[in-house]
C-alpha cells in the first residue's frame, strides 16, 4: 500500500492478487532453478512418472472445503497429494519432491481447469503455493536427515512428521493469504478457519505417507499402486470431515435464515450486528475461534423470534405489557431451540443472555456485571447500536421508535455504560466505529 | 530390524484405523451431527407449535427401532430418522395464529395445515444431502389404502405420528387400539405390528417420552 500524508492509495484487489501471485512465481522459480533437473542428471525419469501419474490421479480427486460463505462461497479445493510429496522428498531428495509438487500440480490443474470448468489461473496460483510449500519440506528434511536412514525405521517416522508439518503449515498460510487477497477478507479470519485442522490433518496423512515411503523404497514407482486402497481411505475422511464442517455452515446458515423470515425488518440487522461483534471481539483481544462463534451467536441471537406470534413482532405500534411479557421470552427460546444441538452448545449461553444488563436490571435471569459473558455482552451492545441506528434503507427501521444518528446512538451507548451496558465493550465498541468512519471516509475521498 | 518392525505394525495398525474412521466412525458421527443439527428446527416447531406439532426425540428412537424389526437396510434406517426431524419444518411457513388456534380450524386452515408436509418436503430438496430424505417427509401422512407403494419409511412415520399424537392427548393404550383398527386402511400392517411388538417390549417408564418439553412452560 502507498501511503503519503494525508491520503491514503489503497492498491485494488485484483492488483494486490497479481502482485501476491508473482511474488510466489518468483520463489517458485527461483527454487526450481536451484534443484536444477535432478531427475535427468539421475536418471530417475521412470521413477518420476510414475509418481506424477498417481499423484495427478490424487489431485484429480478434489474435495471441496467449505469456508464460511461470508468469506467465500467458492470454499477451498484441494486435493490429497501432499503424502506422495513427502514420500519422494524423503526417498529421492528435496530436489525431486519440487519438481514432483511443480509437475503435479500444474498438470493436474489444468485437467481440472478442463474438466471441472474451473479458471485456469488457479491451477497456476495452487503451483506457485506448492512449490514453495515443498522446498520448505525438503530442505527441512536435507537438514536433519543427514546419513542415509531405514525407510520404515523410527527416524524415518519422525522426520516424515517434520517435513509433513513444515508443508503443511507453508501451504496454509499460503493459501490463507491467497483466499484472503482473492475475497478481500483478513487473512487471520481466514487462517482461523484452516489451521483448525491442521493437526487432523497431519494425523490422517502420517501412515499414508510412511506406507507410500516405504513402498518406493521398496519397489519403486510400482509399489504405489499398493497403496490406492489406503489413499481412497484417506481421501474418504477427508470428504467427511469437509461435509461436517459444510454440516455444520448449513445448519447456522439455515437457522439464520428462519430468523431473517420470521422477522424481516431484522434481516440487515443480524448481518450488521453479526459482523460488528466479531470486530469487538477481534478487538477485545478473544481468541479467533471464539471471534467466530461471537460472529455466529450474534447471527443466530433473535433466534427465539421464530417462536413468538409475527402479529406481534411485527406490530407497528407500541406494545402492551403482555406483549412485552412475551417479546422478552426470546432469548430463553433461542436457547431452548440449540439446547439438543451440541456442537451450537457453546453459543446458547450468549443467546440467553444478550439482553442481560450489568446493573441486574435485564431479563430473563436478571444476571450481574460478570456473571454476564463477556461475549454476550458484546452482543448487547452492538444489538443496541445496530437498533437504535437502524438500517440503510428506510423499510429496516424499527416502525414504533426513532432512528438516531451514529453520534446519537454512540452518545447513548455512553450514557448506558455500567448501568445498561459493559463500560469496556462501550469503549472498545466506539474505537471499532470511529475507525471504521475513518475508513469510510477515506474510501469516499478516493 | 526389531525398530522396523515396529515401524510396519504401527502404520498397519494406523492404517486400519483410518479404514476403521474413514468408513465406520466418521460417517456414523456425521450422521449424528446431522441428527443434532436438525434437531434445532424439530425444537424450533415444537416450541412454535406449543407442542402440538414436531416432537422428534420419541419418535426418532422408536423410529429407528420398528424399522430395525422390518429389516430396513442402515442407510434407510438413517433417511428415516433424519425425517423424523423434518417432518413438520414446514410448519414454519404457516401463520402462528392458525398453528396456535384454540378453536378447531376452519377448512381453509386445515388445507393450509396439510400443505406442511409438502413444505417440508420442498425445504428438505434444498438441503444438499437431503433430498433423498425429502420422499419420505413428503410422505408422512401417507394413508395405506391411498398409497400402499410408499416407502415403508413414510409408513413407519405416519403411524408413529399419529400413535404419539393420540398418546399425548389420551393414552397410549387407545393409542394403539388406533393403529390397530386401521391396519389395512389407514396403516401399513406389518409397520403396525412391527410398532406394537415394539411398544409392548417397552417398559412402563417408556412412558416419560409422554412428557412434554419443560420450554412449552416459559
Amino acid at each position: 500500500m502507498l501511503a503519503l500524508p494525508g491520503t491514503q492509495f489503497r492498491m485494488s484487489k485484483r492488483k494486490r492478487f497479481w502482485l501476491w501471485f508473482f511474488s510466489l512465481a518468483m520463489a517458485s522459480a527461483g527454487l526450481l532453478l536451484w534443484a536444477g533437473v535432478p531427475l535427468v542428471q539421475q536418471h530417475q525419469l521412470g521413477v518420476f512418472t510414475g509418481i506424477v501419474a498417481l499423484a495427478i490421479f490424487a489431485e484429480l480427486l478434489l474435495i471441496r472445503y467449505p469456508l464460511r460463505p461470508e468469506y467465500s462461497d467458492r470454499g477451498l479445493w484441494f486435493s490429497v497429494s501432499t503424502p506422495v510429496v513427502i514420500a519422494a522428498i524423503i526417498i529421492y531428495g528435496w530436489q525431486f519432491g519440487v519438481w514432483l509438487d511443480a509437475v503435479i500440480s500444474l498438470a493436474a490443474g489444468v485437467l481440472t481447469a478442463q474438466l471441472k470448468n474451473t479458471r485456469l489461473r488457479w491451477a497456476f496460483t495452487n503451483t506457485v503455493q506448492s512449490v514453495p510449500s515443498a522446498g520448505a519440506a525438503g530442505l527441512m528434511v536435507a537438514q536433519i536427515q543427514g546419513e542415509p536412514v531405514s525407510p520404515v525405521g523410527w527416524q524415518t517416522l519422525v522426520i516424515l512428521i517434520l517435513s509433513l508439518l513444515m508443508y503443511m503449515i507453508v501451504n496454509t498460510l499460503l493459501v490463507s493469504v491467497t483466499v484472503a487477497i482473492a475475497e478481500g477478507v483478513r487473512v487471520r479470519w481466514v487462517l482461523g478457519q484452516t489451521l483448525l485442522s491442521l493437526p487432523r490433518d497431519i494425523a490422517l496423512m502420517t501412515p499414508i505417507s510412511f506406507l507410500i515411503t516405504a513402498a518406493l523404497a521398496a519397489y519403486g514407482a510400482t509399489g504405489l499402486l499398493g497403496v490406492l486402497a489406503p489413499y481412497l481411505a484417506l481421501r474418504q475422511a477427508f470428504v467427511i470431515a469437509a461435509r461436517q464442517q459444510e454440516l455444520y455452515q448449513q445448519t447456522i446458515r439455515s437457522l439464520g435464515f428462519l430468523v431473517q423470515r420470521a422477522h424481516p425488518y431484522t434481516g440487515g440487522h443480524l448481518q450488521r450486528v453479526s459482523q460488528w461483534a466479531r470486530r469487538v471481539a477481534e478487538r477485545l483481544g478473544l481468541p479467533p475461534e471464539r471471534c467466530e462463534l461471537v460472529y455466529e451467536a450474534a447471527l443466530l441471537h433473535d433466534l427465539g423470534k421464530t417462536v413468538l406470534d409475527e402479529q406481534i413482532l411485527n406490530k407497528p405500534a407500541r406494545l402492551s405489557p403482555q406483549e412485552w411479557q412475551e417479546i422478552k421470552k426470546h432469548p430463553q427460546l433461542g436457547a431452548e431451540i440449540l439446547c439438543d444441538t451440541p456442537f451450537l452448545s457453546p453459543i446458547i449461553p450468549w443467546i440467553a443472555m444478550h439482553h442481560e444488563r450489568p446493573d441486574g436490571k435485564g431479563y430473563p435471569f436478571g444476571l450481574k456485571g460478570e456473571q454476564i459473558p463477556l461475549e454476550a455482552r458484546v452482543i448487547a451492545v452492538v444489538d443496541a447500536f445496530d437498533a437504535m441506528i437502524g438500517g440503510e434503507s428506510p423499510n429496516q427501521h424499527r416502525p414504533h421508535r426513532r432512528t438516531l444518528t451514529l453520534e446519537e446512538a454512540l452518545a447513548e451507548l455512553e450514557r448506558g455504560a455500567g448501568t445498561q451496558f459493559d463500560p469496556q465493550v462501550v469503549s472498545t465498541f466506539k474505537q471499532v466505529v470511529q475507525e471504521w468512519q475513518q475508513r469510510r471516509t477515506a474510501g469516499a475521498r478516493t | 530390524m526389531e525398530g522396523a518392525w515396529w515401524a510396519v505394525l504401527t502404520v498397519i495398525g494406523s492404517l486400519l484405523a483410518l479404514a476403521y474412521y474413514a468408513f465406520v466412525a466418521a460417517p456414523a458421527r456425521l450422521h449424528r451431527w446431522r441428527c443434532e443439527g436438525l434437531r434445532a428446527f424439530a425444537r424450533l416447531v415444537e416450541l412454535r407449535t406449543q407442542g402440538r406439532y414436531g416432537r422428534s426425540e420419541p419418535l426418532a428412537e422408536i423410529a429407528n427401532a420398528v424399522a430395525m424389526r422390518l429389516g430396513l437396510p442402515l442407510h434407510e434406517r438413517r433417511r428415516l430418522e433424519l425425517a423424523v426431524y423434518l417432518r413438520d419444518i414446514g410448519m414454519v411457513a404457516i401463520p402462528y395464529s392458525i398453528l396456535n388456534k384454540p378453536t378447531a380450524p376452519t377448512p381453509a386452515e386445515r388445507a393450509l395445515l396439510n400443505r406442511h408436509a409438502e413444505i417440508s418436503a420442498s425445504i428438505a430438496e434444498q438441503i444438499p444431502g437431503l433430498w433423498r430424505v425429502a420422499s419420505i417427509v413428503r410422505l408422512h401422512h401417507v394413508v395405506y389404502k391411498e398409497n400402499p407403494d410408499a416407502p415403508l419409511s413414510a409408513h413407519i412415520l405416519s403411524a408413529l405420528d399419529d400413535w404419539l399424537r393420540i398418546a399425548e392427548n389420551a393414552d397410549a393404550d387407545a393409542a394403539t387400539a388406533v393403529l390397530k383398527q386401521g391396519i389395512g386402511a389407514r396403516y401399513h400392517p406389518l409397520v403396525v405390528q412391527a410398532l406394537v411388538s415394539e411398544l409392548r417390549q417397552r417398559s412402563a417408564d417408556g412412558w416419560v417420552y409422554l412428557t412434554r418439553s419443560a420450554a412449552l412452560w416459559l
